[in-house]
């Protein structure tokens, strides 16, 4: 330690500096984890869902996987994403310009350059990648356990055909980047010129980003309708995305002049009533001709998968953020026993699925003698089969065939809700009641003094009040909900298994006893977007009527 | 507390009956878990509530039959590297994002709160290749011992770290007053000793909760575990009771209730000892979160 300056650690610039080191340090290890396991794994994914992948890279195959699961709404899926992508760039950048006012061209150069640089690095990166995941295969049999073999074959990896090029094609631009970025802060003498240039170099990545996403889109788009009129059919994809397109815009306008509908005098009222009804009947029509018509070449398991997660999603979540929210209400105003019926609500939550499991299924085993069974035989009706039985509930009530729409979950989905929902309304008990907590009792006071009934308090006052925590539960409920498969995983039998598999079952499946990587990482990705988009209008709709206090 | 109009009789006993039946319906499976673990197989399968003659041998034939002894023993050895490794890792992290200047904190936290909107099925088939790849990296390095696959990194490491975790930490850490911070300097401490002396010994109940959760998560887990094992030698138990119930015991239904009921047992006893912070945890996580 002598040989160090300590007065040099002990001046400003030093401790802010041991400062930061010390810092990068704790973070390092945590830090390294979430990455590697938590962030990278999205960039991973998409890489492997363009290939064909089985234990090892093989084939690189587009957005054939897409393709494969959605028929041509993966490539409409694609088109508008990498559109989306586009536009958002275009918005960050107006912002922009508008923040910055004067002096923007001296942070658009750097930008361009950070960003191509940060390109540069992911071209590198996911060059090198199938090399060096396939080091262990380029061993000669027998060697696998040979160090000083792996070693050289790993560095190997860095010296296949366009790798090495793409490498200094990175340093250049790493250099460049440096060079100019800190040129561009030594320019400029504003105080969030380091904030300006990270913000441009981001936008400049989304549409470089876009913009790749949008050429592998339309190459690939083309050779598929290339091939299809080679074999003397057509392939109406760009009608489908016009038209697909054109309802979503139009539903867009409905939902704006819906709202502004909403402000206006009764009169005017009306007639916007009626045009964002027309609007809504336009764009619904386009939607409902079109949007079937692209996924006609679906993956039949993949629907499936689709419709029994969605029928998952509504049968669970709003039963239990009710039950949940009626329960912490009652909970919430009782003045003993609070702790002790909060700590046995729990319960369920923190006991494992599999423990759980056991007993659920036994309980809803088709012997006829199971608790199950025995109380429909009291109330005079035939015992079920329960789990066994993929049959629709509609269909067992009302005894005839209908019409998908109206059959319902199969039985043995109903029990598995049942299930769930047992299991999560602890948890929503417990985070309703914190919502309850924070509600100021001032405004159920003076509401009182005005004379308002125990309703209205909890209509006016609770609800309201309630709605940031009710919000965040939904959410966390629909995202839950959306890639559940834990539990349909345990409770499956194979009488029952088209009633049961969700996306995330199906998804599992197809990696892990067809080891089909490729396909199950497109079908994740298309698992994710469909989250996404759920989330983000139920952010767009329903935060607008969130009330914070 | 919100004092709401002092309520007729009738209404509190009104609300006590739902709270009750609530508590009934949370409760009852656990009872006939309990009930029919003790009963004959004769009896369960006749439908009775309770046995005539309690059989508790049921629990000392699943505990052999189901191999429970391995699979505890390697749920605990899990569970224990699991939570050394996430203390050793979060606690630094979040004590550096809470307390700490440097260039890039708020990005970083940033980032990092963004995997927690990730969903774990996208992760899924990215992690099992790496941790294929990482596992034959290290086996080759440095022998079978450091191997990933079937083995504990796979099942450990990457729960080491949660965003979760620091994000519930950092938020304590980021309550302790500055005075205590200028003191500790005063007298010559650094960051690390801060953390050690002051910080910690501070923040027993976030890091109790931390603990609770990374326990209940590992003893829960089932779909990661049986996707990187082969063989029982690093199944936990929750693979190990569905391996008992789907193949080696399926009409046994009283042996598969006495093997719940041994599964839920340490989990039931951690969380009456934690349930206070637990529930404040994740009380009030959930609502910042």
């Amino acid at each position: 330690m002598a040989a160090l300056p300590r007065d040099w650690f002990d001046s400003r610039q030093g401790r802010v500096l041991l400062e930061n080191l010390t810092a990068y340090l704790f973070i390092f290890p945590a830090g390294a984890i979430i990455f590697i396991f938590g962030l990278f794994p999205v960039a991973f994914a998409f890489f492997v869902s363009l290939y064909r992948w089985r234990r090892f890279p093989d084939e690189y195959l587009g957005l054939e996987n897409y393709y494969k699961a959605l028929g041509n709404f993966g490539y409409i899926l694609f088109f508008f994403t990498a559109l989306a992508v586009l536009v958002y760039a275009a918005i960050l950048f107006y912002q922009l310009v508008k923040r910055v006012r004067g002096g923007m061209w001296l942070y658009i150069l750097p930008g361009i350059v950070n960003a191509a640089a940060a390109a540069l690095f992911v071209d590198w990166f996911f060059k090198l990648l199938p090399y060096v995941l396939d080091v262990p295969r380029r061993m000669p049999r027998g060697q696998t356990r040979d160090r000083a073999l792996f070693v050289d074959e790993f560095f190997n990896s860095f010296k296949f055909e366009g790798v090495p090029d793409a490498g200094y094609r990175l340093l250049f631009g790493l250099v460049a980047g440096v060079v100019l970025s800190l040129a561009c802060l030594w320019l400029v003498r504003s105080r969030d010129r380091v904030e300006v240039l990270l913000r441009i170099t981001v936008t400049v990545l989304l549409v470089i980003g876009g913009a790749w996403l949008m050429r592998l889109t339309l190459n690939e788009m083309d050779e598929t309708i290339q091939l299809a009129e080679d074999a003397g059919e057509s392939l109406p994809i760009w009608t489908q995305i016009i038209f697909i397109g054109l309802g979503a815009i139009l539903l867009f306008v409905a939902y704006a002049v819906w709202t502004r509908a909403v402000r206006q005098d009764e009169d005017r009222r009306f007639v916007f009533w009626g045009l964002a009804a027309l609007l809504l009947m336009a764009g619904g029509y386009l939607l409902i001709v079109y949007f079937p018509q692209s996924i006609t070449a679906i993956d039949n398991d993949l629907e499936q998968g689709f419709w029994v997660t969605i029928l998952y999603v509504i049968g669970t979540v709003p039963v239990q953020l009710g039950l949940g929210l009626g329960l912490a209400y009652l909970l919430f105003h009782t003045q003993r026993g609070k702790t002790m019926f909060r700590i046995i609500y729990f319960l369920p939550y923190i006991t494992p699925f599999a423990a759980t499991a056991v007993v659920f299924s036994t309980m809803f085993s088709n012997r006829n003698n199971s608790p199950a069974n025995y109380m429909l035989k009291f109330f005079g009706i035939d015992s079920q089969k329960w789990l066994l039985e993929p049959t629709p509930v509609n269909e067992l009530i009302f005894k005839r065939d209908l019409p998908q729409l109206l059959e319902g979950p199969g039985l043995a989905l109903v029990v598995i809700m049942i299930w769930s929902i047992w299991t999560y309304i602890g948890y929503d008990t417990v985070i309703f009641m914190a919502g309850l907590g924070n509600i100021p009792p001032e405004y159920y006071e003076a509401a009182r003094i005005d004379g308002a009934s125990t309703w209205s308090l909890f209509r006016h006052i609770t609800l309201p009040l309630l709605s940031p925590t009710t919000f965040f539960l939904s959410l966390i409920a629909i995202i839950g909900t959306f890639q559940a498969f834990t539990q349909m995983w345990i409770m499956r039998r194979p009488a029952a298994y088209d009633a049961v598999d969700t996306v995330g079952v199906y998804l599992f499946e197809t990696v892990s006893t067809k080891a089909e990587y490729g396909y199950g990482s497109a079908m994740a990705f298309v698992l994710f977007a469909t989250i996404l988009m759920i989330t983000f209008f139920q952010n767009r709709i329903l935060s607008r009527r969130v009330f914070y206090g | 507390m919100a004092k709401v109009r002092k309520p007729f009789p009738w209404r509190t006993v009104f609300s006590y009956l739902i709270l009750i039946v609530g508590v009934i319906v949370a409760v009852l499976p656990f009872m006939w878990m309990v009930s029919s673990s003790l009963m004959t197989q004769a009896e369960v399968s006749l439908g009775r509530i309770v046995p005539d003659e309690p059989q508790p041998q049921n629990y000392t034939e699943a505990w052999n039959r189901a191999n429970f002894g391995r699979f505890m023993w390697n749920s605990t050895r899990i569970t224990v590297i699991t939570i050394v490794g996430l203390l050793l890792f979060c606690i630094p992290a979040a004590y550096a994002f809470a307390r700490m200047r440097f260039v890039g904190r708020n990005v970083l936290f940033a980032i990092m709160l963004t995997t927690l909107m990730i969903p774990d099925i996208v992760t899924l088939i990215p992690n099992f290749l790496t941790i294929i790849w990482l596992g034959r990296f290290s086996a080759t390095i440095c022998g079978e011992a450091c191997a990933w696959y079937n083995n504990w990194p796979a099942l450990t490491v990457p729960f080491m770290a949660s965003a979760f975790s620091i994000f519930l930490l950092r938020q304590f850490f980021a309550q302790i007053p500055d005075e205590l911070w200028d003191a500790a300097r005063i007298d010559g401490a650094g960051h690390l000793r801060f953390m050690v002396q002051i910080v910690l010994p501070l923040s027993r109940a976030p890091v109790m909760t931390v603990i609770t959760f990374a326990f209940i998560g590992s003893w829960n887990s089932l779909l990661w575990p049986l996707l990187v094992t082969q063989s029982d030698d690093w199944r936990p138990v929750a693979a190990g009771l569905t391996k008992f119930v789907n193949s080696d015991a399926p009409g046994d239904f009283h042996l598969q209730m006495a093997a719940s009921v041994i599964m839920i047992v340490p989990i039931l006893i951690m969380y009456f000892f934690t349930q206070k912070q637990f529930t404040e945890g994740i009380a009030t996580s959930g609502l910042k979160g």
